[in-house]
């Protein structure tokens, strides 16, 4: 029942080893679609505190193109925690914010004029994550103490 | 007499998966003699509730640094520095999480499992402290390495 030296050097063996060899680099190269990144690019940081933060009022679903998406919750309370050449950083402690591909790294936000999010900065990282499109906010900016 | 048999296997399947899950103490029962949190660290709970992949059990690395393994139905603890960490474990491809720590925070990760090509890959992911405690009741202590 073995393959014989003579029967694998036939043609239609080789035939069929050539193919199986094609279907194995096709599976094999599929894993390659599994390494996905964050686009990211390195950013100075300026830490700052004390100035008035905002309340999302609606939920508000982001993506930045690596098939996953990041979910702000509605109802939580920012608060400004420094500046980048894109927009001001703005941190929560009602939710966990990540952004995700392969790896997953924590994440604040990045708003500009207190009316657009355009992004993510990466605090471990020092890196900032750009939205394809700034995407307008529904904020209160005056929030009432609890 | 088919079924018999059946079940035998059945419940040699069983036994199998859950010879690879983790039998220390409960998080409950070992709560409260945990050592108090210093002022200047903070902690991270590390578990995994998964049984599915039970037979995969990676290492977990806390910046590089082999802190546990990612046992089924287990968990450690590590305390350290503020600042930036990451937390990674590799079966035939690596995942990271980084995530942030201040002093005093406590911070809960569960390490998921995922299909992978030849084996299952497990991913760290941050999860609210409501649900990781939550998450922990139902884990054993199986200590840090």
């Amino acid at each position: 029942m073995g393959i014989s030296p003579k029967g694998i050097a036939d043609p239609r063996w080789r035939v069929l080893w050539g193919a199986g060899g094609i279907a194995l680099g096709i599976a094999l190269g599929g894993c390659a679609f599994d390494v996905v990144s964050v686009p990211q690019s390195p950013v100075v940081f300026h830490a700052s505190t004390g100035a008035k933060g905002f309340v999302l009022m609606q939920d508000l679903t982001v993506h930045i193109g690596t098939g996953f998406a990041t979910r702000l919750r509605a109802n939580t309370s920012w608060h400004k925690v420094g500046a980048t050449v894109f927009g001001d950083v703005y941190a929560t402690q009602d939710q966990i914010v990540t952004v995700e591909a392969s790896n997953i790294y924590e994440a604040q936000i990045v708003v500009s004029d207190l009316r657009n999010l355009v992004g993510f900065y990466l605090p471990v990282e020092h890196t900032y994550v750009s939205l394809n499109e700034p995407l307008p906010l529904a904020i209160n900016p005056n929030p009432s103490p609890p | 007499m088919k079924t018999n048999s059946l079940l035998y296997v059945l419940l040699a399947i069983v036994g199998v998966a859950l010879s690879g899950c983790a039998t220390g103490p409960k998080f409950g029962d070992i709560n409260s003699t945990l050592p108090q949190l210093k002022s200047d660290s903070g902690r991270i709970y590390i578990y995994r509730t998964a049984i599915l992949g039970a037979a995969i059990q990676p290492d977990v690395k806390l910046d590089g640094q082999v802190v546990g393994s990612a046992k089924p139905k287990g968990f450690f603890y590590v305390d350290c520095a503020p600042g930036g960490h990451q937390i990674s474990s590799s079966t035939e491809v690596t995942r990271t999480l980084s995530l942030t720590l201040d002093a005093g925070q406590v911070r809960y990760v569960r390490l998921n499992i995922s299909m992978g090509f030849l084996v299952g890959h497990v991913y760290p992911e941050l999860v609210e402290p409501d649900q990781g405690k939550d998450d922990l009741a139902g884990c054993s202590y199986i200590g840090g390495k």
